[in-house]
């Protein structure tokens, strides 16, 4: 075992020697990772002192996990961490599943105008800022002036005020989400479809395969590596949901708070009046150690199944 | 081979030159500047001070920098390197997240010389913290002039923990607040003037019967409970204090700590809300509307905003007029209403050196130069003469240029009495001050400078549960109130109100014995 691992070690070093040019090529790639992703996690100790400007980072007081208590002190934390990981499930599955289809259907689109031109539309939501899609939102649902509620009113109906009824923006939410990101989605899928060699499909046809065997035998497995990378990205995010789609909507109106607060809003809106360095790294650390724990599982579960998959 | 092994290396080496010169242009090496300063060995300013060395000075204030500030910048340049041997760069945060600029500024550890206080910016937590550098024995030495300048009881007003730490102004003004009012509304629907909250809200109800359209009262989140609350009840001293983790203290007895939240008059109070609600006096939109109150009066979309201090009603009627010449704003000071009014507090506006400045000398002595130079303060605080401003026969200051407005670098903190100039139609707002003048009494609110460290979870706990819970009872949006304020109540609880409540308690209890108030 000894042996192997120092004889394993001089290979490194072999190694090195040998194409000492290409580490050399990657030494740009492996600093820009040190100075910007490494080096300052020496920042994560601010979640256990009690900064004072004084001593800084390393002289103020060590005081444990005291930072972390904002947390649970409501007794939201529970509530919060569902909610983040509720939103962010449904984003991830219908944003891919509605992708994958639309990608399906564009592809099948034969007229080449008509399906650069349906792209494309999909395609600009992707640029409106969340800023807008609160103004959009807002002319759309506001009570008194809000394109909704004047129709309401014009076919003599009771109007609705959607901004003290917090279970609607369950479904809004996901839905101006799934209006931002869908396109964009879409044409990363639609880009692996176009990559699948015309052969499978015409061997198919032989076959007597229809279209929707063709679909689901040939494109569906094929587009399954895009979306299982796609899928680990988001999960690692998954803590860090959105926070400007969530705090662009909903903003400090508290009577939607119960269905839509994510832990970046709660840990936003209760950092807000104490600007604590210390509070903001201890909550930050925990929605980063818990992506890593996330991504960590879902991707031994992907490698037992199948490793090729797997990213690491 | 060997050509491309070449061409590697020399990207590489490229790269790692770009590489280190980004880090190191980071911390800029004090005395640099390199070639042209370092020469004049041994020079010193008109007070003794040691300017052998050409620096730079990083200056902050909070706001957007006006247009013409590279050219404020350059003349002042021109003359501080004459006095001081030094360049000062402005700098502006903006006003779109400055909080959080403030936080970076002050915790980064980047060079920064001077930078704006108030206590909306947690001055007193700051300096507490010991953000700030402590400037009893910089002042005498490097500024005698403004030592001397800003009165002794200012200094003292300013000292946190026995230790001067920001430079006050010293102009008195005040940001009491006050009714705004559509006064040729009224004057059309022949209503009372919204002097006391039963004429309030005969006139809110006159507007909304003659006025459909409008909605009466100018409200976008909770911008009028403050001064709801200011009006109706006589201790919230500096306009932006308010209740404290919902504890009422009165100003002529301020031991006497009672309990607001949940008590009856709040009840009550939360019943007005609902009604004027009910009533369509505030829009169901209030906790999500974009618009500023400001911009709802402006615009003829509301017709009473509570609480704006009277230099602020000043310029929100010259700016409605400037579009709707036939309408006119009245203004109503609550302080007649309480009988005192406190003048601002010194803390309001200052300047301090953070402790992360490497030329804190130079930049006291800068700063003196602002306040107490009338070349330098006119023209950070008006512009160049001439071009941006020209100070007509009646000594009246008159804008000629929108690229750099009156004290339009946001000058607030370096105001000096003397050199000041106004505006013809501030007239109005100094007749309000004169009256407030007679009625003046010591602000003993700001001088507090709370430690909330003991509970800062329970505190940021307790934020999430006023937003969620109280706020919508504060604006009249929740059906059934007494129910509201019950689980406000107990939510309340949960997160640590008792615990905060009562360490706070200890604190201001504790202040006001150092203080020597009653």
């Amino acid at each position: 075992m000894r042996a192997r691992a120092m004889s394993r070690r001089r290979g490194f070093w072999h190694e090195v020697r040998k194409n000492w040019v290409m580490f050399l090529m990657l030494l740009p790639t492996l600093l820009f990772f040190l100075i910007n992703s490494y080096v300052p996690m020496v920042g994560i100790y601010f979640a256990f002192t009690r900064y004072n400007f004084a001593d800084g980072l390393f002289g103020s007081p060590f005081v444990g996990f005291e930072n972390f208590r904002f947390l649970w002190q409501s007794g939201k934390l529970i509530q919060l961490t569902l909610n983040t990981i509720g939103y962010n499930l449904a984003f991830i599955v219908l944003g891919h599943t509605l992708a994958i289809v639309c990608a399906i259907l564009l592809s099948e689109i034969g007229a080449r105008f008509f399906k650069k031109l349906a792209q494309s539309i999909m395609f600009l939501p992707y640029f409106v800022s969340f800023v807008l899609i609160n103004v959009i939102a807002y002319n759309l649902l506001n009570y008194d002036t809000g394109f909704i509620n004047s129709l309401l009113v014009r076919w003599g109906m009771e109007k609705l005020d959607f901004y003290s009824i917090s279970w609607i923006w369950v479904f809004l939410i996901i839905f101006f989400y799934l209006w931002k990101y869908l396109g964009y989605y879409a044409v990363i899928y639609l880009a692996v479809i176009t990559g699948i060699s015309d052969e499978y499909f015409e061997a198919a046809k032989i076959d007597g395969a229809n279209i929707f065997q063709r679909i689901w035998y040939i494109t569906v497995p094929m587009l399954r590596p895009t979306f299982i990378i796609l899928l680990l990205f988001s999960l690692g995010s998954i803590m860090k949901g959105q926070f400007e789609l969530f705090y662009q909507l909903v903003g400090n109106n508290g009577l939607l708070f119960n269905a839509t607060d994510i832990l970046d809003t709660y840990v936003y809106r209760s950092i807000k009046v104490t600007f604590d360095i210390g509070m903001a790294t201890a909550a930050g650390l925990y929605q980063s150690l818990f992506g890593f724990v996330l991504i960590m599982t879902v991707n031994y579960i992907i490698r037992k199944v199948n490793e090729d998959y797997a990213l690491f | 081979m060997r050509r491309n092994i070449k061409l590697v290396a020399a990207f590489l080496a490229v790269m790692l030159i770009l590489l280190t010169g980004c880090m190191g242009g980071g911390k800029s090496e004090p005395g640099g500047g390199g070639s042209g300063g370092g020469g004049s060995g041994g020079r010193t300013s008109a007070s003794g001070l040691d300017i052998s060395q050409r620096v730079e000075l990083q200056f902050y204030m909070l706001g957007d920098a006006p247009v013409d500030l590279p050219l404020i910048e350059a003349e002042i340049n021109k003359m501080l390197v004459e006095d001081l041997n030094a360049t000062v760069k402005f700098n502006f945060t903006t006003w779109t997240d400055w909080e959080q600029k403030y936080r970076l500024l002050l915790t980064s550890g980047q060079p920064v010389d001077l930078i704006f206080t108030a206590e909306w910016t947690q001055y007193q937590a700051y300096a507490k913290n010991g953000a700030f550098l402590a400037l009893d024995d910089l002042l005498p030495k490097v500024a005698p002039k403004l030592y001397a300048f800003v009165p002794q009881e200012m200094w003292d007003a300013v000292r946190i923990d026995g230790k001067i730490q920001t430079v006050p102004a010293t102009w008195k003004e005040y940001v009491t607040f006050g009714n705004v009012w559509r006064e040729d509304l009224r004057e059309k629907y022949n209503l009372p003037i919204p002097d006391s909250l039963e004429n309030v809200e005969k006139y809110l109800a006159g507007i909304k019967q003659n006025e459909p359209d409008m909605i009466p009262l100018a409200a976008n989140g909770l911008f009028h409970t403050p001064g709801y609350y200011d009006f109706k009840y006589e201790p919230a001293g500096v306009a932006s204090y308010g209740f404290p983790y919902g504890l009422y203290i009165p100003y002529d007895d301020p031991s006497n700590v009672q309990q607001f939240w949940g008590s009856e008059r709040h009840l009550e109070d939360l019943l007005v809300m609902k009604r004027w609600m009910d009533n369509g006096y505030i829009s169901r939109n209030v906790l999500t509307t974009q618009d500023t109150a400001h911009t709802m009066l402006v615009t003829g979309k509301s017709a009473l905003m509570m609480g704006d201090n009277p230099n602020r009603w000043n310029s929100t009627n010259q700016d409605m007029k400037s579009t709707h010449p036939d309408w006119e704003l009245g203004y109503y000071p609550y302080p007649l209403k309480k009988g005192y009014a406190t003048p601002v507090h010194p803390i309001h506006n200052g300047f301090a050196i953070p402790i992360s400045s490497q030329n804190p000398e130079r930049a006291l002595a800068f700063y003196e130069l602002m306040v107490t130079d009338k070349r330098y303060n006119w023209l950070t605080q008006y512009g160049i003469e001439g071009t941006h401003f020209q100070v007509t026969e009646d000594g009246y200051y008159e804008g000629l240029s929108d690229s750099f407005k009156r004290e339009g670098m946001n000058g607030w903190a370096w105001r000096n009495p003397e050199y000041m100039l106004f505006d013809e139609s501030f007239e109005a707002v100094n007749e309000i001050f004169h009256e407030l003048d007679k009625i003046a009494k010591p602000d003993i609110f700001t001088g507090f400078a709370e430690d909330w460290t003991p509970y800062q979870a329970e505190r940021a706990a307790l934020e999430q549960v006023r937003q969620q819970y109280l706020h919508p009872l504060e604006v009249g949006l929740v059906d059934d109130v007494e129910a509201g304020l019950r689980t406000f109540m107990e939510k309340a609880k949960e997160a640590g109100l008792e615990t905060i409540q009562k360490s706070y308690t200890e604190q201001w209890l504790n202040y006001l014995k150092e203080a020597g108030i009653q």
